[in-house]
């Protein structure tokens, strides 16, 4: 198995760290740190109608990136990718820019129960907002003529399971053409192949620091049609075309929504992050993943009395894991994820992961313990996480004979 | 042994001294943390004092922990007295050092009986 640890400057700084966090935020590799600190160093000028050199460097390095961006999702232009904050952001511009001005009283939003907040909570909003109908769904969609539109995830960040996205969309789009439907790929670009061409999206969101990229930059893909019926709702510089004192005129394409000076050496560091994809090869991460995902769940099956939401063992889904023990004499998801950090130095989360409605439907309301990968996870980070298991289990008096070998 | 899952937590955690529902003539207090814990403290008070407490609720083996521990310390003490008292002495109590994390857990007890 190949050793990634070596790209990622952190682990030079924490030799003995276990970082099995990565739906929480991917770790930066060296060569993104970089790409940033050449900007803030040599040409940190601000972007646009900067007529000297630097700037002029700064806005191509920028635009360049809207570029690698579209290619590396599969976008048709490269006007589709608009730059935000994050995932978040980007599933707020749907819906104030597009829902807001696109759907009317009694139209109805389906969202599945997997979703993160950032992915429903907008939503519930929307609809208290505009007296729109909002349907949690499990498992059928169910999407009806008056379904509107469609938020669902790619990749759920607690289950881990890959939904069929392409799939559901030719099926919703046979009941409903005109089906607005906005995937948030938050947990899918790291980790597997996108093409929202192919997926047919009409939104795709996702954030720079869950690829390998910095924090506080992510992206709204919006296809062109789905753009011109967006209206801007953050007003500013950058994102008009003439403003007078009664009135001002927008700008064509992605600047209408990026008001204000943009996180620009973010952007540059998100595009050093697609590079940092791109070149070990989206193939490669699959099958370093996948190795890994398969090994995590095997141990966690033989250690026992713990268990995994959602699927086993399967290729319909990566390499995110939440687990919980029913027995509670065994502490809760804090307790195991205190133990893990504090005497394993594993570092895993605790709770809801921004999912209470599906932590509620599976009866697990004080939460999981969710271990992830990336790709520069190996095989003794995981051991690691199971010797961290099982010295929890000793100090709940639950250690059993089968558990010495592992552990002494 | 752990340095925070002492054996004095352990068995509070396991082993609760108060855990139930008081019926009759109560006060109740209730906390929904959004880790997913979940308190609720009923009490019997006598002329501004303490006399009975029981918790029910589910979380970590921190917060339930500290329930208990907290307690077998205000039953006897005036309502008064227990609403001025401070995060630190829980942690005394339990006689463990906590990161600003496990703060939150441990204080939960303390903070469903201040909105009595
Ligand atoms: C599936 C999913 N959607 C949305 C988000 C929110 O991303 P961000 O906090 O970067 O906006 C996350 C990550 O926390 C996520 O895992």
């Amino acid at each position: 198995m190949k050793n990634y640890k070596k790209l990622f400057p952190i682990f030079k700084n924490n030799p003995t760290l276990h970082y099995l966090d990565s739906a929480a935020t991917s770790l930066k590799p060296q060569v993104v740190l970089d790409k940033m600190m050449d900007y803030y160093q040599n040409y940190s000028a601000n972007i646009h109608r900067g007529l000297y050199p630097i700037s002029e460097k700064a806005t191509t390095e920028y635009e360049q990136v809207r570029n690698k961006v579209a290619k590396f999702i599969g976008a048709k232009f490269e006007g589709e990718i608009i730059f935000t904050g994050g995932t978040t952001a980007s599933i707020n511009m749907v819906a104030r820019s597009w829902g807001e001005n696109n759907l009317v009283k009694g139209d109805e939003i389906v969202v599945t129960v997997a979703e993160h907040h950032s992915n429903f909570v907008p939503w519930q909003q929307l609809a208290k907002r505009k007296s729109l109908k909002l349907r949690v769904t499990s498992y059928e969609l169910e999407i009806t003529k008056n379904t509107k539109l469609l938020a669902i995830n790619h990749v759920s960040n607690v289950l881990g399971t890959v939904n069929n996205i392409k799939e559901i969309i030719k099926k919703a789009r046979e009941i409903n053409p005109n089906i607005c439907v906005v995937v948030d790929g938050a947990q899918a670009v790291a980790h597997m192949p996108v093409n929202v061409t192919d997926l047919d999206c009409d939104f795709y969101a996702f954030s720079g620091h869950k690829m390998y990229g910095p924090t506080g930059v992510g992206v709204l893909y919006a296809k062109a049609n789905r753009q011109l019926e967006m209206k801007p709702d953050n007003f500013g510089g950058g994102m008009i075309k003439e403003v007078t004192t009664e009135t001002s005129t927008w700008a064509e394409g992605p600047e209408k929504f990026e008001a204000g000076t943009p996180p620009i050496g973010e952007v540059i560091g998100l595009g050093a992050a697609v590079d940092f994809i791109n070149e070990i090869g989206m193939k490669n991460i699959m099958a370093h993943e996948k190795e890994l995902t398969d090994y995590l769940i095997e141990s966690i099956l033989k250690y026992g009395r713990i268990k995994i939401l959602g699927l086993g063992i399967s290729d319909n889904r990566l390499g995110v894991v939440s687990m919980y023990s029913d027995d509670k004499q065994m502490g809760t998801s804090h307790d195991f994820s205190d133990i893990l950090g504090r005497k394993f130095n594993v570092a895993v989360r605790a709770g809801h992961h921004c999912a209470m409605p599906l932590h509620t439907k599976f009866g697990v309301e004080t939460g999981t313990t969710r271990a992830s990968i990336g790709i520069y996870n190996d095989k003794n980070d995981i051991d690691e996480l199971i010797k961290g298991l099982i010295y929890a289990k000793d100090i709940f008096n639950c250690i059993e004979e089968g558990d010495k070998k592992f552990y002494g | 042994m752990d340095d925070l899952y002492k054996e004095i937590i352990l068995d509070h955690y396991q082993h609760p001294n108060h855990l139930g529902k008081i019926v009759g003539g109560v006060e109740v207090g209730e906390v929904n943390m959004s880790c997913g814990d979940k308190l609720k403290i009923s009490v019997k008070i006598k002329d501004g004092v303490i006399i009975d407490a029981k918790f029910e609720g589910g979380g970590c083996a921190i917060s339930m922990a500290a329930v208990d521990i907290l307690l077998d310390k205000v039953i006897g003490m005036k309502l008064v007295d227990v609403k001025k008292m401070s995060g630190n002495e829980i942690e005394k109590m339990m006689g463990v050092e906590l990161t600003p994390s496990r703060k939150k857990c441990a204080y939960l007890g303390l903070e469903v009986l201040k909105k009595l």
